[in-house]
């Protein structure tokens, strides 16, 4: 009898240990805060690009541009992108001369995103982006209905069609920003202040308008308003 | 909401931006020969040194004559006091002539050039810039000519020097 009760008293101080050892564990864990962890590969985005679609369609007559672009999210930080297009050109000035140009252009470049983690540790959807463009094309270009004018000594004469296939590269600084609209689309715009790496020498024939570049200047802005999809 | 809206503002401000209208040429197109008329002065008589001096002349008209000798209608300079003229050359003739008629004289200076297109933009077209080779001249009451320049383009520089007796 006194071993039976030897052996409960023993069983008791064990069921009472390991309570109370559960308990200190309980009261060790504090409540976790769970911070999302930022993923290395946070999706890709396949987007279009509506403002040259709208200026191609409802602004301007001469210029036809339409551009889409596939772009990366690693760590939510670091945005590669890869954009593509096609423009088309048939400009004529006010003394008739006219110019044409079509062909493809691509862009290879990289987004910084400068939005912080929110307080709580979570990440924003919408994002402030800051970064560099690579653009190239090799389109062919044509000039012609040049005339030149002999003023004084009279008669003139119409220059032979100038083609032109230079290759342009150029740079580009884009600050911008991409919204999340609804689940997986997102909206933005981005600013573009665009350098030409291949200028023309002075005095040579050059195309007016630069598939991807645009005017065919030293340097130029652009504007973009992206509607995207993100996978 | 307020947001957004200032956005979009943004946006059609810079797309609005981005659309231009089309431009007339402004600028100038004619490539001309500036020709200044000058002396040589006797400034030591015992040393016989001579400078160059500009000078005014009296009386001047200027007309081109075309290739086949008759003197075109068009007078490119009449006046009655001047120092300097610029002459346009012919774009698609290698050889420009020009008619000088001075008070008393008379005198024909030929200048031999070569034509090169040059382009400005889509605005404003081709250009004709040309290379003066040689400066031919008969001596009535002109001396000698100096070639100082020979590109000529859009610019109004000096190009050739006419020393008058």
């Amino acid at each position: 009898m006194q071993t039976t009760y030897k052996y409960l008293l023993i069983s008791l101080l064990i069921c009472f240990a390991a309570s109370s050892i559960q308990a200190q564990d309980k009261q060790d864990k504090k409540p976790e805060v769970k911070t999302p962890k930022v993923k290395w590969w946070d999706g890709m985005t396949l987007q279009v690009d509506a403002a040259s679609i709208a200026s191609s369609t409802l602004l301007s007559k001469d210029v036809y541009s339409v551009e889409a672009g596939a772009q990366i999210n690693l760590k939510n930080k670091y945005l590669p992108i890869v954009e593509l297009g096609y423009a088309s050109v048939n400009k004529t000035s006010l003394e008739d001369i006219r110019f044409k140009t079509n062909g493809f252009f691509g862009r290879v470049g990289m987004d910084f995103n400068l939005v912080k983690k929110k307080k709580d540790g979570k990440l924003s959807p919408n994002l402030f982006l800051m970064g560099l463009r690579l653009g190239m094309t090799n389109a062919t270009y044509s000039i012609n209905n040049m005339v030149i004018t002999n003023d004084y000594w009279g008669g003139n004469q119409t220059l032979p069609e100038s083609k032109l296939t230079p290759t342009k590269i150029w740079f580009e600084l884009v600050f911008g920003i991409r919204v999340k609209v609804v689940d997986n689309i997102y909206m933005g715009w981005s600013l573009r202040n665009k350098h030409l790496l291949t200028t023309d020498k002075v005095g040579d024939m050059s195309p007016w308008y630069i598939p991807g570049y645009g005017k065919n200047a030293s340097s130029n802005w652009g504007f973009s308003y992206t509607v995207g999809y993100k996978f | 909401m307020k947001h957004n809206t200032c956005l979009l503002l943004i946006a059609f401000t810079l797309f609005g931006i981005s659309c231009t209208n089309d431009q007339s040429c402004t600028q100038d197109r004619i490539a001309k020969m500036g020709v200044g008329f000058y002396t040589h002065a006797l400034i030591d008589t015992t040393k016989q040194i001579y400078a160059t001096r500009a000078i005014n002349l009296d009386t001047l008209s200027v007309r081109g004559l075309s290739a086949n000798g008759t003197l075109i209608d068009s007078i490119l300079y009449k006046s009655k006091s001047i120092q300097k003229i610029y002459l346009p050359l012919n774009k698609f003739e290698s050889s420009s002539k020009f008619v000088l008629t001075f008070k008393t004289a008379k005198d024909t200076i030929e200048v031999l050039h070569t034509n090169t297109d040059y382009y400005l933009s889509l605005e404003c077209g081709c250009m004709k810039v040309h290379s003066i080779d040689t400066v031919l001249t008969t001596t009535h009451l002109v001396d000698s000519i100096k070639i100082i320049n020979h590109k000529v383009n859009a610019t109004n520089a000096d190009h050739i020097q006419i020393f008058i007796n």
